[in-house]
């Protein structure tokens, strides 16, 4: 597999360095559904140029980034092109490799399940053969390489590229059985941006089960492994944030960062759905509605991890799906890392892909259309902005909740059998409710 | 036989010290309720035309147009009495400032002198250091400033400094000043320059009153002041005798309500021997003579090599400290504390997660 894998990450890395010598990476890193206030690099450079001036770079609203970023660029800022090519190349490798691991371990389960007995005679042509999975990891990783939403997130020098690097390098260790590394990996993405934190119960959960332990709230090996995880994520959390203390000497970067995250203060269009709210809210009403957008961010994460506890690494993409969607300044680098979980389930199961992705291209095709309308024609308004917005959100939902309901059902029919018969004998279908 | 050639001085002939009069007239307020500013400047100006002052040496400036504003009942006419007597608006009034031209960047660049090339002369004031200059300002002011067409204002600092201004080039030789705003003495406190003499209408905290309205036309159709001012003029004529120190007894508290002021220390000469046509008329002298009249001594040029000194304009920069001296821009480092610390973690977790096995290669 190291030949076609080179071969792609070749590809996929003359196609960025073509697209950053053309004139286009100038127009694609200045538009608002590939960069936000987050991620942009034009604030990268500003922020660098403000710490030569003598100046704290979270001084006014020009720079969010954390000061690792600082750190990194600061040696990097010339070759920065080289930093997100390689960015996006560790991800695709990452997902490779732990992609290629999950399948060994699926196979594992299978093998110990079909010994078992424990599928029905009916469903047997449900399970997957190594032959049809074999190149699974390489289409993950071509997935996500060579997705416009990728290219075009590289091209435009957006640190989300860095962000999926490191949760990609979070699940490459948590499929590997790392506790110390996947804790590690967790509080970088966390550090960066606050979301991944949801990524925790999902990565706990996985590990629990690799390492055999029931998830049992009144077992003490239960608590007692949660304990060393979560001490784990929690003191290189800590210990990262007084690095990054140590870096500037004081504490703004983290109103700078969190604060701006978390309370949204601003309202550039972008393709998430905070904006246009925030936009036209009164201000006593604006803390309640930041509670409830941020809390919705974190409030999936109990109901599918009661769901999905025996599917933790599903967990785990679905999650990172919710949090692209409902994130505070989603940019399309995100929505490619949340399509990476296009190849787990079979996509026979699925009800409407087709519609949704249709309708997925369709508005990333009116987002720049639409954007010229509003801003520059001046014949339309934000509302037009938005709407598209909306629909491309609400896409992306049905995709993340048919995917959900194909996997769901593939489960039922190993379980319960292919032919779902009521108790009456009458053929039955299965419903997402 | 031939006539007898007297030689006579000249002294007596340029006693006043000027030898051209100049006007600047300037009504600052717009809209149709202040109708009586625009006939206060009128009436100034009919007087000082009628005195003598041609147009082209009047720098007429007014904010609107009453004469032939749509709310006049009686168009193309501006009165100062309701009896109808005069129409100060007249058959010849030239506008040299209409409407929003009435700035007070307008004004000051008018009195200074300092207008782009492409401006009239109609629309300079192209005195020199022989020139009386008359300036009237009328409309809304207050303490220490006056109000321009309802948006901006003109401190009684800018006032002064724009004379001392004209003092400095030499645009005038003795310059009279006369306001007839609400708290007008206001206007002539800061003035520092020689050979001012100003007039207001009112005190510092006093309003200047309106004289009558007339209820056909609907406004009030001239402030107190001028009304009695005009009057007084219209009894100077070109050889009047009369002097300022009856100007300054127009318009006594008994008839304007409010108490006009004056302000004569800077002016050199003593007011009582500056005749009123001195400013308001442009008075030429005349004199008959059959005698030649010895005017200077011829010139005689002098050739002397003064050192002049030669300072160009390179040399005022400091040019050489710019260039050498400038600062080395420090870039920034993080600090060694960081960078240690964070290598440090980094080889922890590196050995941690492959293992202890591995330092036995390194040391």
């Amino acid at each position: 597999m190291a030949a076609p894998l080179t071969l792609l990450l070749l590809v996929a890395v003359t196609v960025r360095a073509a697209l950053y010598r053309s004139s286009l990476a100038d127009l694609i890193s200045e538009r608002v559904e590939v960069v936000s206030p987050l991620t942009a690099w034009k604030r990268v450079v500003e922020g660098l140029a403000l710490l030569d001036l003598g100046v704290s770079p979270y001084s006014g609203d020009v720079f969010h980034e954390t000061p690792l970023i600082i750190y990194l660029f600061h040696f990097l800022v010339d070759y920065a092109e080289i930093t997100f090519m390689l960015a996006d190349v560790i991800t695709a490798v990452a997902l490779y490799l732990s992609v290629k691991d999950y399948n060994k371990q699926v196979f594992r389960k299978q093998k110990y399940a079909l010994e078992a007995d424990r599928y029905p005679l009916d469903c047997l042509e449900l399970i997957r053969s190594p032959k049809e999975m074999q190149y699974i990891p390489l289409k993950v990783a071509m997935f996500y390489l060579l997705n416009p939403f990728t290219i075009l997130s590289c091209v435009a020098k957006s640190t989300c590229g860095l962000n999926n690097a490191v949760i990609a390098l979070f699940v490459l260790s948590t499929i590997k059985g790392n506790v110390l590394l996947s804790a590690i990996f967790l509080s970088l993405a966390t550090y960066q941006s606050i979301y991944p934190l949801t990524l925790c119960a999902a990565a706990l959960l996985y590990l629990l089960q690799r390492q055999y332990i029931p998830v049992n709230l009144r077992r003490f090996s239960f608590w007692w492994f949660v304990a060393q995880y979560a001490f784990m994520y929690l003191g290189s959390l800590f210990v990262i944030v007084g690095l990054s203390f140590f870096l500037l000497g004081s504490w703004d970067f983290l109103p700078s960062v969190y604060g701006f995250i978390l309370s949204v203060p601003d309202l550039t269009p972008n393709i998430g759905l905070f904006w246009y709210f925030f936009a036209e809210m009164f201000e006593h009403f604006r803390l309640f509605f930041l509670c409830v957008f941020q809390i919705n961010v974190f409030f999936y994460t109990v109901p599918l991890s009661i769901k999905l506890k025996e599917h933790p690494v599903f967990l785990i993409f679905m999650q990172l799906a919710v949090i692209s969607i409902f994130k505070s300044y989603p940019t399309v680098g995100d929505i490619a890392a949340s399509f990476i979980k296009h190849h787990k389930a079979s996509s026979a199961s699925s009800l409407n892909i087709f519609l949704v992705s249709c309708v997925l291209l369709a508005c990333s095709a009116l987002f720049p259309v639409l954007w010229h309308l509003w801003i520059y024609a001046g014949s339309a308004n934000s509302n037009f902005y938005y709407a598209i917005t909306l629909l491309f959100n609400v896409a992306q939902i049905l995709l993340v909740s048919d995917y959900f309901y194909a996997f769901l059902r593939r489960e039922h029919h190993l379980s319960h059998g292919l032919y779902l018969k009521r108790k009456d004998g009458s053929e039955a279908t299965l419903v997402l409710k | 036989s031939h006539a007898a050639i007297k030689i006579q001085p000249m002294r007596q002939f340029f006693s006043s010290g000027h030898t051209n009069n100049w006007a600047v007239l300037v009504c600052t307020s717009r809209f149709w309720f202040n109708y009586r500013h625009v006939a206060n400047t009128l009436s100034v100006y009919r007087s000082v035309k009628r005195l003598g002052i041609p147009d082209s040496h009047i720098v007429l400036m007014l904010a609107d147009d009453m004469a032939c504003n749509h709310r006049n009942p009686k168009p193309a006419t501006v009165f100062s009495h309701k009896n109808m007597e005069l129409n100060v608006y007249g058959d010849d009034v030239e506008v040299d400032y209409r409407g929003y031209e009435v700035t007070v960047e307008n004004f000051l660049r008018v009195l200074t002198g300092r207008l782009p090339p492409s401006t009239p002369r109609s629309k300079r004031l192209l005195s020199d250091d022989r020139s009386n200059i008359l300036i009237y300002l009328t409309g809304h002011g207050g303490n220490g400033f006056l109000k321009f067409q309802d948006s901006e204002e003109i401190s009684n600092v800018e006032l002064a400094d724009a004379f001392e201004q004209m003092w400095q080039k030499r645009r005038y030789n003795e310059l009279l000043f006369i306001i007839d705003t609400c708290q007008g003495a206001s206007m002539y406190e800061r003035f520092y320059s020689p050979n001012l003499m100003a007039l207001a209408s009112s005190q510092v905290g006093e309003d200047s009153l309106s004289h009558q309205p007339d209820l056909a036309i609907g406004v009030h159709l001239m402030d107190r002041y001028t009304f009695y001012l005009l009057e007084f003029l219209e009894d100077i004529h070109p050889s009047s005798k009369a002097n300022m120190n009856d100007l300054f007894k127009v318009c006594p508290k008994s008839q304007c309500v409010s108490t006009p002021g004056h302000r004569t220390d800077l002016f050199l000469r003593d007011p009582g021997s500056a005749l009123i046509t001195d400013f308001f008329g442009s008075v030429r002298k005349v004199e008959i003579t059959m005698e030649t009249i010895n005017l200077t001594e011829p010139i005689h040029f002098v050739n002397e090599e003064r050192q002049k000194e030669t300072y160009s304009y390179v040399d005022q920069l400091p040019v050489s400290e710019i260039i050498h001296q400038k600062p080395k821009q420090k870039d920034w480092h993080p600090p060694d504390g960081f960078i240690l610390g964070l290598w440090t973690l980094i080889l922890l977790v590196f050995f941690k997660t492959y293992g202890m096995k591995h330092l036995k290669h390194i040391f």
